[in-house]
């Protein structure tokens, strides 16, 4: 019998925990460690920020889907691992503190054979002063947050259509930020719902990003074939910001958020304000607050960890210059190389540089998206760490484990430009590989082939659809397991 | 310099039949039927 703990409920870590109990044998234990006791559909998230889902629609109660499967849950925050066990443990162990009402505080220990940190980011507000739901601006991370959004857009809105002008930023509240692709969905479902309101001429609406460009989505941008000619995402972006009459500001660092004033340093060194009256600006992301031990008790997290707080694995993690980048860097197995029974999936593995050409200001502030690591790569890592941690119980931890590195990972995204299933619109896009390899395809790093990107209605019917598939499939429904990641 | 606002005043304009394609029903479920399509083989390329 061997015990597998999930650190995390999110999508890597709840995809990783419905496989594993669908692979392993009935004897063998899943248990997951979430404080969390709601799974969030989070990419539906913008669409509660706009006002057209409620909260409940995008999260469900975890505990009733771990009873029905048999898999072990504990409502719980870890935070630390010893992967050696120590003095009076001879099996590694996670050490916990419940979050559930009913044991509030209280401290607790799980031993595992195998381990899987899919924590998830920790939402680093605290980075930017004045940033968040808790300072002067909003988030859709969480469905309540997206909640708050909503009231304060649907409050914009009734003061312009009382004829106030109102200034609407969406965007990036840190210079490192991930996750573009969140905030450009939701600038542009917020020009949407301002123009179903019958008050566009009334806003002004502004992206704010991180990207040195537009398009650049953190995963430094994408060519595909249009009508006959390779095109950009940049171009194709660009002409979406002039059709929806959207001004952007690119290469941008905020250092601050006051009262209906943000702060930002710009890539070319200029310094500038821009006055608002509704803000929804994303945080950077680092790793949870988790530490690490060794037998002996020593502190032996800065191993184990990267200076952002996520997990090291397989990658390698050298100082290289961006032309030294190679997709061999990336890792293929997220395993930790020290303690291969413990793998590292989804957001909370750390990735070795960015995927987008890091730069700097003039004053040395980095100004670079971090590479993103939700979505589909994360359920296809959380499934890879399962299976390879069943080839590991059922034959050894000498089995050749399969690989899955997202340099030779494709990724399909819909990125919603507007709600309704008849007036709605999205982006459609797939790109492969994630990571460019231009060793493989010299020019761009992608498959021209594999790449493509379309705007129109049927982009909205396709994330609606998604949208209930993956909650279906989060649900442990009949036949969940033949939806892909 | 910034030169995104000119960026964007820049770029291609989609014409009103363009518009017009990208919102019609008719044209919308081919292209969700299509689009499913170059998904599902990015899907199976990945799963295999």
């Amino acid at each position: 019998m061997a015990r597998v703990v999930v650190l995390g409920g999110g999508v890597a870590g709840h995809t990783a925990a419905l496989h594993l109990t669908r692979m392993l044998k009935r004897s063998d234990e899943v248990v997951v460690v979430t404080p969390n006791s709601q799974w969030n559909w989070i990419p539906s998230n913008i669409w509660v920020g706009v006002g057209k889902m409620t909260s409940e629609q995008v999260t469900f109660e975890l505990g009733p889907i771990y009873r029905r499967k048999g898999i072990g849950y504990e409502q719980a925050l870890a935070t630390a691992i010893h992967p050696e066990g120590d003095a009076t443990h001879t099996s590694p162990y996670v050490e916990v503190i419940y979050t559930d009402p009913t044991r509030s505080g209280q401290h607790g220990e799980l031993t595992y054979d195998y381990l899987i940190n899919a924590t998830g980011p920790r939402l680093n507000f605290g980075a930017t002063p004045g940033l968040g739901p808790d300072g002067h601006s909003f988030s859709v991370c969480t469905s309540g947050h997206a909640t708050q959004a909503s009231a304060a857009l649907k409050a914009s809105i009734a003061k312009m259509k009382l004829g106030e002008h109102q200034t609407l930023v969406v965007g990036m509240g840190h210079g490192t930020c991930t996750c573009e692709g969140a905030a450009f969905e939701y600038a542009f479902n917020v020009e949407h719902e301002v123009r179903q309101a019958g008050v566009r001429d009334l806003a002004d609406i502004i992206y704010l990003t991180n990207e040195y460009e537009l398009g650049d989505f953190g995963v430094g941008g994408l060519t595909f074939t249009q009508q006959g000619f390779q095109t950009t995402s940049k171009l194709w972006t660009e002409s979406l910001f002039r059709e929806r009459g959207i001004r952007a500001i690119t290469g941008a660092h905020v250092t601050g958020v006051e009262e209906s004033v943000v702060h930002y340093e710009q890539l070319d060194g200029s310094i500038n304000t821009l006055a608002f009256d509704f803000a929804m600006l994303l945080p950077p992301f680092r790793g949870v607050d988790l530490k690490a031990f060794d037998k002996s008790g020593e502190d032996i997290s800065a191993e184990l960890f990267a200076s952002s707080g996520f997990m090291k694995v397989d990658a390698d993690y050298s100082a290289k210059s961006f032309e030294e980048w190679r997709a061999e860097d990336w890792p293929r197995t997220y395993q930790v190389p020290a303690y291969p029974n413990i793998f590292a999936v989804g957001i909370a593995f750390a990735p070795p540089h960015q995927i987008s050409r890091p730069r700097k200001s003039p004053a040395g502030t980095v100004i670079a998206p971090s590479p993103p690591r939700t979505g589909m790569p994360s359920g296809i890592m959380g499934k890879l760490a399962a299976t390879n941690i069943t080839a590991m119980i059922d034959k050894g931890d000498a089995v050749q484990v399969r690989s899955g590195s997202m340099a030779d990972m494709a990724a399909a995204c819909v990125a919603s430009a507007g709600s309704g299933l008849r007036r709605g619109s999205a982006a459609s896009m797939t790109m492969y590989p994630v990571v460019p390899d231009l060793q493989k395809y010299p020019g761009t790093g992608r498959s021209v082939k594999d790449t493509f990107g379309e705007i129109g209605l049927a982009g909205h019917w396709i994330k609606l659809a998604l949208h209930y598939m993956f909650i279906y499939k989060a649900k442990a429904r009949p036949g969940w397991h033949l939806i892909p990641e | 310099m910034d030169h995104t606002a000119d960026d964007i005043a820049a770029a291609p304009l989609p014409t009103s039949k363009t518009l017009r394609a990208r919102s019609s029903l008719v044209i919308q479920f081919e292209r969700f039927l299509a689009i499913n399509l170059k998904m599902a083989k990015i899907i199976r390329k990945e799963h295999h």
